[in-house]
């Protein structure tokens, strides 16, 4: 399976992204955007799989420190 | 030409037999940009579609209020931009640029696209079908963005 990802960062200066991963992200998963540190808060499904696609969205916040 | 691996890997071309696929590997031609080199301009023609091999691209618009283009976005690995050249042929609507040295894309022209489906209307409706898909699933990322 890949999933496409819609990353929103809140209260950062970071604009989101859309990415392609093979891995599904989860709550409490840490990801790194453009050098900054962010933790998954929430995962939403925001479009039924398709063929080999899953379509997510992820809601992060900054890593303080 | 694109290996039809990579082409699996791209939700616009998802449900495309690999008969298909190798067809639409045919008319892609592979680009490499530098860091913040401009790969398409808004308000500038259009006609290419982009699929992203490999790196990230930033998204941007111009505002009346601003002196430069703002980020709205980055794109990573598999996705797409310019699409809405394939669809409505206006100008860009956005300035997109290398996040990266090496950022490699692969380009089809609308031309290429439009004969290519009009000799198999098969491609044509799975992939207008996926396009039209992914412009929604954009509209989602947004309105989730705003809340």
């Amino acid at each position: 399976m890949i999933y496409q990802v819609s990353y929103v960062v809140i209260d950062g200066g970071h604009p989101g992204t859309i990415m392609n991963q093979e891995e599904r992200p989860e709550v409490g998963d840490r990801v790194e955007f453009a050098g900054e540190t962010v933790e998954i808060v929430e995962v939403l499904e925001i479009i039924p799989p398709r063929n080999d696609f899953a379509y997510l969205h992820a809601t992060c916040k900054v890593v303080e420190g | 030409m694109v290996s039809i691996d990579l082409l699996k890997q791209v939700s616009i071309f998802s449900g495309l037999s690999d008969d298909q696929l190798r067809r639409i590997s045919d008319i892609c031609r592979q680009e490499i940009h530098d860091e913040g080199e401009a790969i398409v301009r808004e308000k500038e023609p259009s006609n290419d579609l982009y699929i992203i091999q490999e790196g990230t691209v930033e998204v941007a618009l111009g505002k009346p209020t601003a002196p430069g283009p703002t980020p709205i976005l980055h794109l990573g690995k598999g996705q797409i931009f310019g699409e809405m050249a394939l669809l409505d042929r206006g100008l860009r609507s956005a300035t997109v640029n290398a996040k990266a040295d090496n950022t490699a894309l692969y380009a089809i022209s609308r031309d290429d696209f439009v004969k290519l489906c009009e000799q198999d209307t098969r491609i044509g409706y799975i992939v207008m079908r996926n396009v039209a898909a992914d412009l929604s699933f954009k509209l989602r990322h947004y309105n989730l963005a705003w809340r």
